[in-house]
Formats: C-alpha cells, structure tokens, sequence
C-alpha cells in the first residue's frame, strides 16, 4: 500500500514563539528530530537557553492584565477561530504527528480530532466560568462567587500525545483569562508549532500563547519562575512527584498526570468477538505508549476452556497486527517512538523471560511492511503465566507488551488490579451488569472501563486518574480544569 | 488483501465512488437523453464520499477499534466501470444496476462490521445503502419504461 503524502519534505529548524513572535533561540543546544519510522531527520529543535524562559514568561505576565480583562465571549470567539483553523488543517497536523511520533494515520486523526473537542468544549466558557450567588444570606446582604484568572501558566507535555495532551489544558487556561506557555516534548515538538501558528492566526494576542522548545532544564526554569501559577504535567511518575513537590513547596498550583499499569479483566460471560478488538486497540494501539494502554490481561475463569479459548483469540489477533509505517494506512501499529522506548520494552521483554514468564508471542524480530529500519520497531508481544509479584506485571512498560495474568474469580482480580500502586484506567469486559457494577464501585482507578479497552475521557470529563497515576486535586478537562485555572473569590455585599 | 483499518476503508468508499462517477459521466455523454439522470448520480456520488469522510473525521477516535474493526476484502466489491464501444444503453443500464448492487454492498458490510465505532460511522453507512437502494429501484424504473424499444427488448430479455 502506498504512503500518504508527507507534508515535511525538508529539515525544519523550529523557532520559539514568544510575545506573538517566531524567535530563532541562541542555544548552541540542538536536537534532531527523527522520523521513527523512516529514521530521517525531520526537524531541529532548540534547547532554549535560561533568558529565552525569562522572556516568555515575561511576555506572558505582561499580556495578562489585558487579556483578563477581555470578556469571555471576545475570549470564546478566538477559540471559535481557532477550531475553523484546526478543521482547514486537520489532515496535515495529523500527518506531522504520524511523522514525529509514528502513530498510524487513524490515530493520528483521533488525537487530532481529541485536541479539536477540547477547544470546542472551551468555547462554552461564558457559562462554564459563571459563579454562583445566593441573596439574604443575613437580611440584606447577598452573597455571591466569582471565578478570576489567576496569570501564567505553563504545560511541560509529553511525547506520547505531542498534539492533544497541551490541549487538555491551553484553551482552557486561555479562554479563562489566563496566559500560557507550553514547552512541547523535544522528540515530537512539531504539531505544537503547527499548533502555534494557527493560534497567532486565529488572532489570539501577543503574549497570552507562548512556546518555547526545551528539555528538563527549561522545565525546571519554568517550576521555579515566580510568575508561573501553575503547572500541568503529563509524564513519568517520577519525574510528576518531583514537579509536584517544587510546586507544593512554592504554592503553586498543579496538574500531574504520570505512569499507569492498567488492567484489563475479561469475564467468561465476555463478548469475545467484541472484546478482542478492544483489547488489540487497547494493548497495542499507539505501539502501548498510552497511560491508558490496557498492560495486564486478567481472564477470569477457573476453567480452562475458557481461559484457552480466550487466550488463543487475543494471542491469534495480535499476531496478525501489521507493522509499519503509520502514514501506509493500512497499517494497524507504528513503530515506538524512539529508540530509547524500545530498549525500554526489549529490557523488560529479557526481565519478563527471567522472572519466569512464558513468552508465546515475541516481538523483538517484528516483520515490518515496507522498506523501514528497524531501529524503532518492535511487534506485539505476550507473556503469559505472568504472576502479580512479578516487575513485568507492576511495572509499566510503555510499549506493546501484554502480560496474561488468570483469576478463578472477580474477587480476585479486582484484588489483583487493586494491588497496583497505579489506578489510571482499568476495565471489565462481561455482559453481566452486577459484575459491571462491582468493578465500577471497587477498583482503584481514576478511569473506569466497562467494555471499554481505551477509557479516555471525553472533554466535558475530567480525566480521573488515582494513586501514583494522579498527583494533584483537579485533573485536566471537563469543569475540573476550569477550577483548575481559576480562583473563587467570594463577595459579600450590603448596601446602607 | 483484507482492510482492517478505518482510514483504508474510508479511502476505498472514496475510490468507488470515484470509479462510478465516472461510470456515470461516462454514461451521460453516451446516451444525452438520460443524461440528466446520470449526471445528478455522478454528482450524488461525491455528495456520499463528502458524507462519508464528514463522519469519520469527525468523530475519529483513536479510543475506539479504529485499526482493528474491519474484515473487508476489496476484490468482493471490484467494479466494472469501463463502457464498452458497443454497449447498448439497455445492457449499459444493466451494468449500472450491478455496480450499484455491489457498492451497495460494500456500505452493508462497512455498517455492520463498524458497528463498535461511534454510532454516526455505521450510520451514515446505512444511509448510503438506502440512497443507493433508490438509485437501483431508479435504474430498475428507467428500463421498464424503454421496454416499448426494440433495443431494450433484445438485450435485456
């Protein structure tokens, strides 16, 4: 099958966007970005220098007053501007992100058409900022809430998501008065440039939307900054609680979403011609670079006819997910994202052999469809007689690897699942709804499924996440986020 | 070669739709006194892959079985669209109601295997069907009432 025309046909040297302005950065700190499929160099991204920061989030503080200042509707009518723009563009940012990440074209357009919904979600933000009032709480006085920007905040965004993930949080901030500043990941920065031009297109003025390109230490500027009110995080655990921290000790506020082990548990009352696609988009999709990536398999059943019918089924049709170049939309998996991810999955696939796991389907030697180095691809793999004490299955992997755990029953598996020191989004597949309900009301997971491989939530949701998965109070989206990026000032009156 | 993503399905609707509409434009310019006819299906043609790429780009999510839904073989729904120098417009007609039986088809199939997408994709499927099933019951109608001519009567019965 032929590949979709690439819209990057030369090396792009990417510049930050500070104060409405595309500014070439003065580091001597250059990153190539890599095509992970083809290997091709596409893009040069800056690591941008401490006073690069300083200037953005200055150009950011100084555009604050006068963007508070304007209405919400005038706020909500940019974004409108901004979601037409994101329409006329949707085929070409969902290609760059195919390019830079090495998603497959139909999950490129997903995450695309993801992004778009937070930005149409914000657009409702004359009623979803509006207060609350209550008169004759004493005998003439009224007493009422007003939610007010706060001033600058920064997103440090991460590779797996490098379009949608900012927009969890941007147009929010944006259309609530405050002021942004995303640092993209420097392995796939450039839809948020693409990202970044529509926004100065749609008119949004100097200052309110900011980038700057960087790695750790222009995050670290960012936490430390005085004039940052918040962060929003989406990444490894490690790396959110330490963010976390910084931002406790200097009261800011903070959005830290970070690793995920999640379960997925299939009942023998499962629809399992339903059920196997799920978990393939679940296990596999986005190559297992999702914190929502289903990681264990539990099947429930003290039988073995079950348990073996099931397991052939899911090892049958991820055997057959083909691989290669996402851009050839014939392909169902892409390569991962760097060659530092795939060491990851190769090390943990050794670690999964030697803590005694029965690997029945290795994709270390994947074939690839196309002419394509291997240096980022790697199959489908399942490990069963996998055991909950085991590192494959605490863990996360990041990649596409399932390890297949069995539970004689529910009890069990929730146990199992509740275990984890992770809760981000776990789910059941059976047709019994009193199973359904008992797994909804005890599993420890900010995101539930219920015959859903994927739990994501949609924009008007907040996207849950609990334990080492959820650092913070508010999560990203929905109305959550809308606290998130302001403040409740209450006022009580009286008159004489 | 079987499709199993979305976006090779989409492309393949596009495809089709493509190769009948030039069935039709073809048809048009053959036979002036049905051009009207092939013509406005000509131009439905591209109304249903608008359609069609209107629903997927807007409610594509990678959260649902996108890559892993379909089960299409392409070789099922193979059209023939060249017209032949001497084809009579009966016999013509006649190929035209194949071509459709086949798209038609290949919606019916596309609805039923996408049914776990969201809800507006086997939809707008299903509607293609229907649309399609009027212009079969059209094509029908057009050679019942040329049956009078010698020339339908000879090549379709």
């Amino acid at each position: 099958m032929p590949v979709l025309e690439e819209p990057i046909k030369e090396v792009l040297k990417l510049k930050n966007y500070i104060n409405g302005r595309w500014v070439d950065s003065k580091s001597e700190k250059v990153v190539d970005v890599r095509n992970p499929a083809t290997q091709e160099v596409i893009a040069k991204v800056p690591m941008s220098t401490g006073d690069e920061v300083a200037a953005t989030i200055r150009a950011a503080r100084e555009a604050f007053p006068e963007w508070r200042r304007t209405p919400p509707l005038a706020r909500a009518r940019c974004l409108f501007r901004l979601k037409e723009l994101l329409e006329e563009n949707f085929e070409l940012i969902s290609r760059i992100q195919t390019m830079e990440h090495g998603k497959t074209i139909d999950e490129s357009r997903g995450e695309t058409r993801r992004g778009i919904e937070m930005v149409e979600v914000a657009t409702g933000i004359p009623s979803l900022m509006m207060g609350y009032n209550l008169e004759d709480i004493a005998s003439g006085i009224d007493e009422y809430v007003i939610y007010q920007p706060l001033g600058v905040f920064a997103h440090i965004a991460p590779f797996n998501f490098p379009f949608m993930v900012p927009l969890w949080y941007s147009p929010f901030a944006l259309a609530t008065g405050n002021t942004f500043i995303v640092k993209p990941s420097p392995r796939d920065p450039i839809s948020q440039v693409k990202l970044a031009e529509l926004f100065d297109e749609a008119g949004i003025p100097p200052g309110v939307y900011n980038l700057v390109h960087g790695g750790a230490e222009v995050s670290g500027a960012l936490i430390r900054h005085p004039d940052i009110k918040g962060i929003t995080f989406v990444g490894t655990s490690k790396v959110g609680k330490d963010i976390y921290q910084k931002c406790g000790e200097m009261g800011k506020r903070a959005i830290v979403q970070g690793a995920a082990k999640n379960f997925m548990i299939v009942m023998p009352d499962a629809n399992t011609s339903a059920t196997i696609p799920a978990l393939m988009t679940s296990f596999f999709g986005n190559s297992g670079q999702r914190c929502l990536s289903g990681a264990n398999l539990v099947i429930v059943s003290e039988e073995d006819i079950f348990y073996n019918k099931f397991l052939d089924a899911f090892v049958t049709a991820a055997s057959k997910i083909k691989v290669g170049y996402g851009l050839d939309e014939s392909i169902q998996m892409g390569p991962m994202q760097s060659v530092d991810g795939k060491e990851r999955v190769l090390s943990y696939i050794e670690r999964g052999l030697s803590e005694g796991a029965n690997l029945v389907l290795d994709g270390r030697q994947p074939k690839i469809s196309g002419d394509y180095p291997d240096t980022c691809f790697i199959g489908p793999s399942v490990f069963i007689d996998v055991k909950p004490e085991m590192i494959i299955a605490q863990e996360e992997i990041f990649g596409p690897v399932a390890g297949v755990l069995r539970a004689k029953d529910l009890d069990t598996a929730i146990e199992i699942a509740n275990r984890s020191r992770y809760g981000n989004g776990n789910a059941i597949f059976t047709s019994n709804g009193k199973s359904a309900r008992e797994f909804q009301y005890r599993i420890e997971s900010g995101n539930v499924g219920i015959n859903i491989g994927i739990v994501a939530p949609m924009a008007f949701f907040p996207f849950g996440g609990m334990k080492e998965s959820f650092m913070g109070i508010l999560h990203g989206q929905g109305r959550d986020v809308i606290r998130f990026f302001t403040e409740s000032k209450v006022v009580i009156q009286r008159w004489f | 070669m079987t499709l199993n993503t979305a976006s090779e399905v989409i492309s393949l609707s596009r495809k089709l739709e493509e190769e009948s509409k030039s069935f039709y434009q073809a048809l048009a310019q053959r036979h002036p006194e049905l051009s009207e006819h092939f013509l406005s299906f000509a131009k439905e043609n591209e109304k249903y892959t608008r359609e069609v790429e209107r629903v997927y780009y807007g409610v594509i999510t990678d959260a649902l079985e996108g890559g892993f839904t379909f089960r299409i073989e392409p070789g099922d729904y193979r059209i023939s669209t060249k017209l032949q120098e001497e084809i009579s417009l009966a016999r013509a007609i006649g190929a035209a109601i194949k071509m459709e039986e086949k798209l038609q088809k290949f919606y019916m199939d596309s609805a039923e295997q996408s049914k776990s997408l969201m809800a507006d994709i086997p939809r707008a499927f299903a509607q293609i069907v229907r649309k399609r099933q009027n212009r079969i019951e059209e094509l029908r109608a057009m050679v019942v009432m040329n049956l009078n001519r010698h020339e339908f009567r000879s090549s379709v019965y």
